[in-house]
């Protein structure tokens, strides 16, 4: 652990508050069949999304499902300076950060490993969306903070940087979508918050549990990312993969929406520059 | 080309984490070294060793894997921290599966030395490790999983890719099967994307193929234990 | 030195050797075949890998390859498991940087280094197991890859780690006699023409003892040497009627 200069460390053997709070066993689905944050087990997070939220960036995004709140921005595609790199296909640099108040522990700002392994699966997730090859020797930059986490990041992550290549103008195959998933036991809670992603810590369960994540392409049906844990058999994946895919379908006509309206306000906004320019 | 790693356990007494007070702690470690390839010289294999540590936990998050409960001392003070080493000496293709293997195979060898909690008249706890070769604990690996990466090659999915096959292949599915056949982990690696009909297929394979490796794997360590040999490891 | 004899009344050490006795050494050559030459070796409990990639083009920066002769580039690095108490890093340390360092002065020593100007000679060495004599084991090793490699050398490397105890000089000692902190003389040495590559000692010794000891090292290195051609010689014949017999 690195030694952290700028703030007043507690006395050795001093523990977080946190580990105090008593741990509430409280069911994943109420009498009603409702989730703790009152929706269906298959029912999705309001979702906002809006793009070029950053003037310097190239292409950026914005994305916010109740509190879980992401930020993408991409730069580029710029010239590779260093000759061993050189590839005749363009390449992806990701970074997934989490920024340090988003998570109930404080996140340092180096990155850790949980980070860069993100920062790798991110990578692997937009590499089949994006056509490579138009643009040769070069390479973008895509760059996610996630300002607040209160689960399914990484879904909402792969979501936004999708959305900021969109608005980058960075050609694309399609766009791509990110949904997690939380299988405990027979339920299965699509769109998981913080509490209801598993946790190690829960105690020992018998039965299937575990948690998947799932980048989907919905016109071309490709599976961009898939990352799965727990305990899970086959079929259970395999049904679980088919609502993650309709969710997916579900959040792409919101994305969809967002990226036409942005389109129309770009238009817009440079027809009254045109405009401007001529009077 | 082969595939050549070595796997070291360790196991050390340490604090357990705060927020999990009761259970002993499992840390991968891996080191591509410049045995392998000469581009791993320095920090070069480091993306890669992060790649596979980060799978091999992914692999390990479900609780029932390992039973860390059973490493535990003393509550909230003392658990046995469980150093997983693994050293890639060659890489020829599926390394991920290799790794597994290993990590298995090692998990199965490794031997934990009994503890006594005394306590002593003034209420504070000391902890006698047994120095007894013979006075040891073995862990309970029947539930630790092996992966099996299927490499999509044309149209179709191979099993076991060589390094060639894997140069040819954009799309990898990694996942982890125990030995009662769940899936603890899954993972698509590589720069392309699987249709989701053909994911199915995969995990089905994988199911077949890691409950068999997993046996396989447990036959062949038991023989190799039983059989004592005066030649071992790199000089036979 | 409290509780621990390093030397009986009788003569013997704590493992039963004599003074004069080396450890067990077993080795195998060609042990990878991805490297172009490989070795593992075993002397006692300290167990070593080495593998020699080269002579080929620079790799990385061409400008660091020099016009007279071949560039040596060594490193030594230590599971993470090889010792008694978990190492975190396998290299980067002091230590291994160090040996690194006098690794690559050995054998720029002992490679015909101007056979092959603008290039590189890659020499890895892996410490399995660590139970004393480290650099000695891997020096063994890496001359036993090398050879397999088919790199001309002048002549053999052997090293050899001895200490001092009672007036008596012991060779190839182990991590225990290593650590209870008598002198300690590391000695690589090309044995036909007996000339030494590399001397190394640590702590107090005095000077009219010097060259008991050396001599004893270096009686050490050639025994070494023995051990080491034979096993090459065998490795040999293996090879030429493995490919006599097709």
């Amino acid at each position: 652990m690195p030694l952290d200069g700028k703030r007043i460390c507690g006395p050795e053997g001093t523990k977080s508050p946190l580990l105090f709070i008593p741990k509430k066993q409280t069911n994943l689905l109420d009498d009603n069949r409702k989730r703790t944050d009152g929706r269906h087990a298959e029912d999705l997070r309001p979702l906002f999304l809006r793009l070029g939220i950053n003037s310097q960036a190239r292409g950026s995004a914005y994305i916010e499902m109740n509190r879980t709140k992401v930020v993408a921005t991409v730069y580029g595609p710029r010239e590779i300076q260093r000759r061993r790199e050189f590839d005749m296909k363009g390449q992806l640099l990701c970074e997934f950060k989490f920024a340090p108040f988003s998570c109930k522990v404080r996140r340092q700002y180096q990155p850790d490993n949980e980070e860069k392994a993100l920062s790798s699966v991110l990578r692997e997730t937009l590499e089949p969306v994006v056509c490579l090859h138009k643009f040769p020797k070069s390479r973008v930059d895509i760059f996610v903070l996630v300002l607040e986490n209160d689960g399914s990041a990484l879904a909402a992550a792969i979501t936004c940087a999708g959305a900021a290549l969109v608005d980058a103008g960075i050609d694309m195959y399609d766009v791509v979508i990110g949904c997690g998933l939380r299988q405990d036991e027979a339920t299965t809670l699509v769109d998981p918050v913080y509490e209801e992603e598993y946790r190690p810590e829960d105690n020992h369960q018998s039965g299937e549990h575990g948690n998947m994540v799932l980048g989907f392409m919905p016109l071309l049906q490709q599976v961009a990312a898939l990352q799965c844990d727990g305990e899970l058999q086959p079929k259970t994946v395999s049904a679980a993969l088919g609502m993650l895919m309709e969710s997916c379908y579900g959040i792409y006509s919101i994305v969809q929406e967002c990226l036409t309206e942005s389109l129309k306000n770009k238009l817009k906004k440079r027809e009254k520059d045109v405009t401007k320019v001529i009077s | 080309a082969n595939t050549d790693v070595l796997v070291g356990v360790k196991a050390e007494l340490d604090a357990p984490e705060s927020s999990q007070p009761n259970r002993g702690r499992l840390e991968f470690f891996v080191d591509c070294t410049a045995n392998a390839d000469p581009e791993f010289e320095g920090r070069g294999g480091e993306d890669l060793a992060l790649g596979i540590s980060s799978a091999l936990s992914q692999a390990f998050s479900s609780s029932n894997c390992l039973d860390l409960c059973s490493l535990c001392v003393l509550p909230g003070q003392q658990v046995w921290l469980l150093y997983v080493d693994v050293l890639i000496l060659e890489c020829g293709g599926s390394l991920l599966d290799a790794v597994s293997l290993a990590v298995k195979a090692a998990l199965m060898n490794t031997k934990i030395p009994a503890v006594t909690v005394n306590t002593t008249e003034e209420g504070s706890s000391e902890i006698e490790v047994s120095d007894d070769p013979y006075d040891v604990n073995n862990l309970e690996v029947s539930k630790v999983p092996c992966i099996v990466t299927l490499t999509r090659v044309g149209h179709q999915f191979v099993v076991d890719a060589t390094k060639e096959e894997q140069a040819c292949s954009i799309g990898h599915l990694s996942v982890a099967v125990t030995e009662s056949g769940s899936l603890t982990a899954v993972r698509k690696t590589g720069s392309g994307s699987l249709h989701p009909e053909s994911i199915l297929d995969i995990l089905q394979t994988a199911q077949e193929i890691g409950i068999n490796l997993n046996q396989q794997l447990v036959e062949k360590v038991k023989l190799e234990s039983s059989v004592k040999k005066d030649r071992r490891g790199f000089l036979t | 030195m409290a509780g621990l004899e390093l030397l009986s009344d009788q003569g013997f050490r704590l493992d039963g050797r004599r003074p004069h006795e080396l450890r067990k050494i077993e080795c195998r050559m060609g042990v990878f075949a991805q490297a172009d030459g490989s070795a593992y070796i075993e002397q006692g409990n300290t167990k070593v890998l080495a593998a020699v990639y080269g002579p080929h083009e620079m790799r990385g920066s061409k400008s660091r390859g020099l016009h007279h002769k071949v560039l040596i580039n060594c490193q030594y690095s230590m599971a993470t498991f090889s010792t008694g108490e978990r190492k975190r890093r396998p290299r980067g340390d002091r230590k291994s940087q160090e040996m690194t360092l006098h690794l690559k002065q050995t054998f720029e020593a002992a490679i015909m280094t101007q056979l092959y100007p603008r290039s590189q000679i890659d020499i890895f060495v892996e410490v399995l197991q660590a139970d004393g004599g480290n650099y000695s084991t891997c020096v063994n090793a890496a001359t036993l890859a090398l050879v397999d490699a088919g790199i001309p050398l002048k002549d053999y490397v052997c090293a050899c780690t001895t200490g001092f105890v009672n007036d008596t000089p012991m060779v190839d000692i182990s991590f225990v006699e290593e650590s209870l902190g008598g002198p300690q003389l590391t000695v690589a040495v090309l044995p036909k023409s007996e000339q030494i590559v590399l001397l190394e000692m640590a702590s107090r010794l005095h000077v009219d003892y010097l060259n008991k000891v050396l001599k004893t090292a270096v009686k050490g290195c050639k025994d070494v040497y023995v051990i080491l051609d034979e096993v090459v010689r065998n490795h040999v014949a293996q090879i030429a009627s493995s490919v006599g017999s097709e």
